[in-house]
């Protein structure tokens, strides 16, 4: 059965520490439990969590949906945010887990990555490096995040050109930004590997960044 | 609580509650306050040609098939747009809420939750998160495929083509045997209004798939229309009793992956079966496992369930797939279904996740899912009927014979058919068969003049007949009554 790959990027630097990273998880539980209620993410869906602050780490490799528990996240004290080492992480691991299409036999379908940040990348030359290095390869779509009033935007956009930004980082608006990650993959294990479909409409806590 | 209270089009009440609407992929929809029904608005609001078309749906078309002789029938069987409503400048229509059985059980793991046919199509739905309880058996699965196809044949025959059937559009209930059509709002009629939907990955036929690369208004470009619906019916049936997709086999046609959809689902597309081609079978990799045995069309072909639906899946996926006009229609489907019903054997196994299996004409049927062999003597009845008053012919309708199975009218006489037109005297049974005394007996409840053309005798209302090899009865003298020939299978 051909796979639907999640790769979820979380930063887990400092800032991230308490309240923003407990409503994460809060909202990360949420979409594990509306996806297992949905017969078309349950049959394809298989998740990964990789978190980066002073290195990125794969807390769960791709993992399939029903049987996936999310382990404790403890952000450090202080800590960079390496996004480009999560970047480097994640490019290692779609070619480790990802079964690939070849002329003989039907891969998995094309990834969908979420990137989430209340930052911008302290490892600048590496993320510039690894930005081009990721176009090389193929996701149905990539979702990148800012959230809050820190985070900044402009890097995410060498990421992808679906970049959303949250105002504040409460509890709402990061349960309302899980909620619409969840309709969106739902989608995406909704359309075989059509590329072309449009994001579901955010709700009013997330701006879409044109 | 935010009750809108307002008027719908027709000038009648409607009320519906102004929060928290459930998304659906063009609609948000509010519920009433007593959840009878609920209001769905439109996003964005349909343009004239649209608004027309829902007007013509909740108008001339619902009332061509709910107010005319035996309307009521088709209630449970489409979820219909009753009402125009517009408010706050959006356009919605009320529908009518879904019955309570299309909800999975408060007590099972899923409980609340939608029953679309997404959840029973898939192999790893159904043999892995679809609560037990709510499995059904392989005759709820033939009932639900036999009321989708009847529903496809109500619309067809009303001129009209759903353009988006798919387990989306479907809600199932296997363990009650209750299916129902939903989102009828992408209904079209062929020439008058052009299609808004090209339909949903799985289901959309071939030569549309093929041709969405064209912009819409190019002569070659296909759109949904009867025979489209046709294809998309025909794979929902068969997912629906094989739990596997028909064109979904592990065929690389381009590693680019927009391109081998296109292809897979459109010019190239190959039965998964194709006796000759072979090149499509399924994939079984490491994770299929929870998939068998489904995945292995060794253990479980399209001709697992009796020649009438094996015809049907060729001129589906073989002979009609790149051939609109050669599909099966929806009434071919529903006939086929009824009499495949009729061909059922129980099995002996109870704990058998499909409980029953299409008696394959065998000497020694066996179950195909448990594996179970019929033990015992079991009594096989096939129909046979007249067009010029002596000659009788096959009828090709075979009834199987297990204890309280019953026989109806529509096997008595050949233009009886058990649809929505079946006469409420006539869903009775008029006897019933059991294992008595180390014997197969047919008891006659209401037959007037059954006769037993191997002794010449009548048999009586509320005697018996034993079954025995080459028995004859006429079950009726009318000129459109039928004669059953009985065989004998022994299996000890």
């Amino acid at each position: 059965m051909r796979r639907l790959p999640i790769y979820i990027l979380l930063d887990t630097s400092g800032s991230m520490r308490g309240e923003p990273i407990e409503a994460v998880k809060t909202g990360l539980r949420a979409l594990l439990s509306s996806l297992s209620r949905d017969p078309y993410a349950l049959e394809t869906v298989y998740l990964s969590i990789i978190t980066f602050d002073r290195e990125a780490k794969v807390l769960v490799p791709l993992t399939e949906l029903d049987g996936f528990t999310l382990p404790e996240i403890e952000p450090p004290e202080t800590s960079p945010t390496n996004l480009g080492e999560a970047l480097e992480l994640l490019i290692r691991q779609y070619g480790k887990e990802v079964v690939k299409t070849t002329p003989e036999q039907k891969g998995d379908w094309l990834p969908f990555a979420v990137v989430m940040t209340d930052g911008a990348p302290s490892d600048t030359m590496l993320f510039k490096q690894m930005t081009a290095e990721l176009k090389k390869h193929r996701f149905a779509r990539i979702v990148a995040c800012a959230a809050g009033p820190k985070a900044k935007v402009d890097p995410l956009r060498e990421i992808t050109k679906d970049v959303v930004s949250l105002d504040t980082m409460d509890s709402n608006s990061f349960a309302q930004f899980w909620q619409w990650v969840s309709t969106a993959v739902s989608q995406q294990s909704q359309t075989a590997d059509s590329t072309q479909e449009d994001l579901p409409p955010p709700p009013n806590e997330i701006n879409l960044v044109l | 609580m935010t009750t809108i209270k307002t008027k719908a089009k027709d000038g009648t009440p409607v009320e519906f509650v102004y929060k928290d609407p459930m998304q659906g992929g063009v609609k948000d929809v509010y519920f009433a306050p007593d959840k009878s029904y609920v209001v769905a608005f439109f996003r964005k609001n349909p343009d004239i040609a649209g608004q027309e078309r829902i007007e013509k749906l909740v108008g001339q078309y619902r009332k061509g098939i709910f107010e005319q002789a035996g309307g009521e029938y088709w209630k449970k069987l489409f979820c219909w747009p009753e009402k125009i409503v517009e408010y706050d400048g959006k356009i919605g229509m009320t529908v009518p809420a879904y019955q309570s059985h299309f909800f999975f059980g408060k007590q099972t793991s899923l409980a609340g939750a939608e029953k679309e046919g997404k959840w029973f199509a898939s192999a790893k739905n159904f043999n892995r998160f679809v609560p037990a309880e709510e499995k059904g058996t392989l005759l709820s699965y033939l009932r639900i495929c036999l009321l989708l196809s009847r529903a496809v044949r109500r619309l067809h025959a009303a001129g009209l083509a759903h353009s988006d059937l798919s387990y989306k559009n479907c809600l199932v209930d296997p363990s009650g045997g209750n299916a129902c059509i939903i989102d009828i709002d992408g209904l079209v009629v062929p020439g008058l209004y052009p299609p808004d939907v090209v339909g949903t990955p799985d289901f959309i036929a071939p030569e549309v798939v093929s041709t969405l690369h064209l912009p819409v208004g190019d002569p070659n470009r296909k759109l949904p229309k009867r025979e489209t619906d046709q294809h998309a019916l025909s794979v929902l049936v068969y997912m629906y009793l094989f739990h596997r997709h028909p064109l979904r086999g592990r065929k690389v046609h381009d590693q680019e992956p927009d391109i081998q959809e296109r292809l897979e689902m459109g010019e190239k597309a190959l039965f998964i079966e194709h006796p000759q081609d072979k090149s499509n079978r399924p994939n079984l990799r490491e994770n299929d496992k929870v998939c068998l045995p489904w995945v292995d069309i060794n253990k479980t072909p399209y001709t697992m369930y009796g020649p009438l639906l094996k015809g049907l899946f060729e001129l589906a996926f073989i002979t009609g797939l790149h051939a609109p006009a050669q599909r099966p229609m929806a009434g071919d489907w529903e006939t086929a279904l009824v009499k495949t019903c009729d061909m059922l054997q129980p099995c002996q196994n109870s704990q058998c996740v499909k409980k029953w299996f299409v008696f394959d004409n065998t000497t020694k049927p066996t179950c195909p899912y448990c594996g179970t062999p019929y033990k015992g003597v079991l009594p096989v009845l096939d129909f046979y009927s007249t067009r010029n008053g002596k000659d009788y012919k096959p009828d090709n309708h075979r009834l199987m014979v297990y204890n309280n199975q019953y026989l109806y009218q529509w096997h008595v006489d050949r233009t009886v058919f058990p649809d929505e037109k079946l006469k409420p005297e006539h869903s009775k049974p008029v006897g019933y068969f059991a294992f008595h005394q180390g014997k197969w007996i047919f008891i006659n409840q209401t037959l007037p003049a059954m006769k037993n053309l191997s002794t010449g005798e009548v048999v009586p209302v509320g005697k018996s007949v034993d079954l025995t090899e080459g028995l004859q009865l006429l079950l009726s003298p009318e000129a459109t009554g039928r004669i059953v020939n009985v065989k004998i299978v022994k299996n000890d």
